[in-house]
């Protein structure tokens, strides 16, 4: 196609965007292959409303992001067999979409989470649920966790379909409710009453590390790492109750500062350093990557007995950090009952992420353990915001298989795309719906070709954003990527 | 009536009334103790913390019904406020206009209490073993009652008191703004002008293992203040925890607030509060005291003293964290940390003064510390006042008072003191009406359970301060 014929492609696709009539150009007789512009201004667009749908599990709807998503579906010429909207709660209802292949292979399943976690138009130096491209990046809640992937998921499925793009398998889509918090509307649900909707060899979650897969320092892309596995989400709660009284007479015991003193512990306290197949492996190949003491550091800790240093120096690095650890931060507090009564009960809710092969229950232990103070009780906190007196015992779940169906084609995706750049097997330090799918038997990646930098991460924090160029190279990344999965 | 038998035994006993020479009295005593625990159970009943759930004005609606029932003039009875839930109730008993009148006040708003932490429902008057149990029965709504109650049994009396008495029942004491007692002396201080003013907000009769040490008599208070401390931080992902965190920030922060102290200070009211308790007391705690007056003070017994909450409010400024919120998502690292302190300030100091005390203390500029105003407004800085110097000691109110303690409890001394906690009597003060406060309830103050869950008092001495308080309304009016 000529850059001319782009240019005027681009614009009758603008047109049909604006009005809602995508439908027509789906329909036109020569179909025409979508060219990478129209598909980074589809994926825009389609991002932009779902950023400007409130999805929050407070006041959002993620129902009405599905229906916004079916629309463009339908509108495209997926037939109505193909759109399903569908889940037990009015507010919470997941999208799943069938773009048919030639059925040579059992389908591949691409999920992703249209919840974003709440924002609060105080806390942010932009409106939350506006999508603002400034400076080079777009702000916004859910921009990197994960209306990116969600959008650009849709638009390679859209794309695909605009191309008249037959694969050796079915490509199904699931963009889904309740994956940061909430409960059990999203996934979960599709996994247990609808298996036959979702049902596949394998999945890719486009989550990938909150949202992205490539590191990048400065813009400059370090690694793509691909999660084969993921660290357990748990949620404790922790209160102190003490008989209150007049803050004018202040005494010894107070429920606050009991609580925070206990707090202080577990921000001292470093979970032991404990690396599995994933890990290992992530490390051996970071050090090849990486240089200097850091590249040492990780060939250090590989070995057997583990060098305390190498460690030491590697922890400072968030990231790095939770690889090698179980680890457990304070989220939030609660305590008192008015400004001048001493407080009889102070909370806070400690979330933790657990290595696999430990269970919910023994990091409770180890949290009352570290405290020291009989007075916290430490309870455990479910999803549905149950509390209970003790957690859960059965041990997190093993690492996905590294499939050569699931390998191979991504290997060579990342390897046209950025020449170099290394693949490395990871651990998810952050829970994502891959639990539920792996659970259910169905081996789950994590792959998204957005790059973000490491020290730019502002998942679930204020100011959330994604570099503009990233965003529309995750985009054309994760169609290519598609087409090679089911290309034979 | 003489004290000595009578008076021995009269703590004991269900009425102080029941040892009156006719029978009468006994029974006018009798009757006014059920009507004090009627209108007792009935504000109990009526919620009104600052709350959606809260509403003063019904309570001062219902309890002018009762003064209406009881045969006050409607115009002497008004319900009045700027705020529709918050209305106050002003009342008079017209005396012969001999004196300047005496003005009694109570407020009607209780603290919030939630039901899963008491034992009982707290918006019930309950009574279990010899206690009235619900909110408020201490703090302040017990002493509204044996006010109320009092005044009635005065104007069915036929009482014609040598000076008005005027009563004023008031929203906001605990907080939510300005428009109980303040209101009133801004906008109708013609409605509560007095010689003196008299609160019933802190009980008096201090007791031990059950028996009374002390009358306290409450001449000066501390100044209160709330502060907010704050933490922001651009948070992030809760899988992937940093060395800097909001939450960690604010409980160092406040671990190095739990171990500072103040410094000692004693004023005017507090060095005669410990003359005279020095007396009292006995022992160590004796010794200690006199100790503390001499100067310099004696370290060891200053810290001795200042193991016991009490002795420690009366000597220094306290701060202490009463709340606390944090974060916004249970998987979020939070973006913001927020305490709560609440100080009491000892005369003499602002409030500005303890906030930047509080900034060097807690040592860290990631934590922002702001003033709270009672409004709920937050300020960079707080007031530059110092708190009001203590009022002279009025014969008039202070006479009656010895002879009728002494009666009641031989050998009980009257001790003027400092409160610990703020009240009204900070408004009214500052308004130039000198103001004591003393209610002749008997607490034991390790048992204080004002703010606190399962607030109690007990019957009996409920009974015997409704009693004590009429008789001494009926002495300082009778000149």
């Amino acid at each position: 196609m000529t850059s001319r014929a782009r240019r005027l492609r681009l614009a009758a696709l603008l047109t049909a965007l604006t009005g809602a009539a995508l439908a027509a150009s789906a329909a036109a007789a020569d179909r025409a292959i979508m060219s990478g512009q129209a598909a980074d201004a589809l994926a825009r667009e389609l991002y932009r409303e779902l950023i400007e749908i409130n999805t929050t599990d407070s006041a959002g709807s993620v129902t009405a992001a599905s229906e916004a998503m079916a629309r463009h579906f339908r509108a495209a010429g997926f037939p109505d067999a193909d759109v399903s909207v569908l889940g037990p709660e009015e507010r919470k209802k997941n999208l799943v979409v069938r773009l048919r292949g030639t059925g040579k292979h059992r389908p591949v399943l691409l999920i992703g989470h249209l919840d974003v976690v709440e924002a609060r138009r105080e806390d942010w130096s932009t409106d939350p649920f506006r999508l603002i491209e400034k400076d080079g990046y777009f702000y916004g809640r859910g921009t990197l966790d994960m209306k990116s992937g969600d959008a650009i998921m849709a638009a390679a499925l859209l794309r695909l379909h605009q191309d008249g793009y037959r694969g050796s398998r079915d490509l199904i889509l699931a963009l889904t409710a309740d994956e940061e918090g909430g409960c059990c509307d999203g996934v979960e649900w599709l996994v247990r009453n609808h298996r036959e909707l979702i049902d596949a060899e394998f999945a890719l979650n486009h989550d990938g590390i909150v949202g992205y897969s490539i590191s990048s320092e400065h813009g400059v892309p370090q690694e793509f790492a691909f999660s084969a596995t993921e660290k357990t989400y748990g949620d404790y709660q922790l209160t102190v109750t003490n008989r209150g009284g007049h803050s004018s007479l202040p005494r010894s015991d107070n429920a606050i500062y009991q609580l925070a003193e206990g707090l202080l512990r577990i921000g001292q306290y470093s979970f032991p350093i404990e690396l599995n197949d994933v890990t290992r492996a992530y490390f051996e190949r970071m050090a090849g990557v990486r240089g200097g003491q850091l590249a040492a550091d990780m060939r250090a800790i590989t070995r057997s007995p583990v060098d305390a240093a190498a460690v030491a120096r590697l922890a400072h690095e968030p990231d790095l950090n939770s690889l090698m650890r179980t680890t457990c931060v304070a989220t939030r507090l609660e305590g008192g009952h008015a400004n001048n009564a001493l407080p009889q009960r102070a909370q806070a809710v400690v979330n933790c992420r657990i290595l696999p092969g430990h269970s919910k229950e023994e990091v409770r232990q180890e949290l009352m353990r570290v405290m020291g103070d009989p007075a916290i009780t430490v309870r455990y906190l479910a999803d549905d915001g149950s509390v209970s007196d003790t957690a859960p015992e059965p041990r997190a779940q093993s690492p996905s298989p590294l499939l050569p169906q699931v390998l191979k084609p991504l290997e060579s995706t990342v390897a046209a795309s950025w020449p170099g750049l290394p693949v490395v097997p990871f651990m998810n330090a952050s829970a994502s719906d891959g639990f539920y799918t792996r659970a259910a038997g169905i081996p789950t990646y994590g792959v998204a070709g957005i790059a973000v930098d490491r020290d730019d991460i502002h998942a679930h924090g204020r100011d959330e954003r994604v570099r503009v160029d990233a965003f529309y190279r995750g985009n054309e990344f994760f169609y290519q990527y598609l087409k090679t999965l089911t290309a034979r | 009536m003489t004290a000595g038998p009578c008076a021995g035994v009269a703590a004991f006993l269900v009425t102080a009334g029941w040892c009156a020479a006719s029978a009468a009295g006994a029974d006018a005593a009798g009757a006014s103790n059920a009507l004090a625990r009627d209108l007792l159970a009935q504000l109990i009943a009526i919620n009104t913390t600052d709350t959606p759930r809260g509403n003063v004005t019904t309570a001062a609606e219902a309890m002018a019904q009762r003064l209406r029932a009881a045969g006050f003039a409607a115009e002497d009875i008004r319900v009045l406020g700027p705020s529709e839930r918050k209305k106050n109730l002003v009342v008079r008993l017209r005396g012969t206009g001999a004196s300047k009148p005496l003005l009694l006040i109570g407020h009607l708003d209780v603290v919030e209490a939630r039901r899963e932490d008491w034992s009982t429902d707290p918006f019930q008057m309950v009574e279990i073993d010899g206690d009235f149990y619900g909110r408020g029965t201490l703090d302040m709504k017990g002493p509204d009652a044996i006010m109320l109650a009092s005044l009635i049994r005065l104007r069915q009396e036929g009482f014609r008191p040598a000076r008005d008495v005027i009563l004023a029942l008031t929203a906001d004491e605990e907080g939510g703004g300005a428009n109980g007692v303040q209101w009133l002396l801004q906008h109708h201080r013609e409605l509560i002008d007095a010689q003196f003013a008299l609160s019933g907000d802190d009980y008096s009769v201090l007791t031990e293992n059950g028996r009374p040490r002390f009358f306290k008599l409450v001449a000066s208070e501390k100044v209160y203040a709330d502060f907010q401390l704050r933490v922001t931080n651009k948070g992030g992902h809760s899988s992937v925890p940093v060395p800097d965190n909001a939450i960690y920030i604010l409980t160092r922060g406040l671990d190095r607030l739990a171990a500072y102290e103040f410094p000692f200070e004693l004023n005017a009211v507090t060095r005669e509060y410990y003359r005279r308790l020095a007396d009292i007391e006995s022992g160590q705690r004796s010794a200690d005291m006199r100790a503390i007056l001499r100067d310099p003070p004696g370290g060891a017994a200053l810290e001795r003293l200042a193991q016991d909450p009490v002795e420690r409010s009366i000597t220094h400024t306290t701060c202490v964290a009463t709340r606390l919120d944090a974060g916004h998502a249970n998987n979020a690292l939070p973006q913001r940390a927020q305490a709560l302190v609440n100080c009491r300030i000892l005369p003499g100091h602002s409030p500005e003064e303890v906030r930047q005390r509080l900034v060097q203390v807690l040592a860290d500029p990631a934590i922002v510390v702001s003033y709270l105003a009672s409004d709920g407004t937050l300020l960079d800085q707080a007031p530059a006042e110092r708190g009001f110097a203590p009022p002279p000691l009025l014969p008039e109110m202070l006479n009656p008072l010895d002879r009728l303690v002494a009666e009641t409890w031989p050998g009980l001394k009257v001790i003027p003191s400092m409160s610990a906690g703020s009240s009204d009597a900070t408004h009214t003060s500052a308004a130039g009406l000198p103001t004591y406060t003393f209610s002749p309830l008997s607490v034991d103050p390790n048992d204080d359970r004002e703010h606190g869950r399962d607030e109690r008092i007990s019957v009996a001495s409920f009974y015997q301060a409704n009693e004590f308080f009429y008789r001494y309304l009926r002495t300082v009016t009778a000149r």
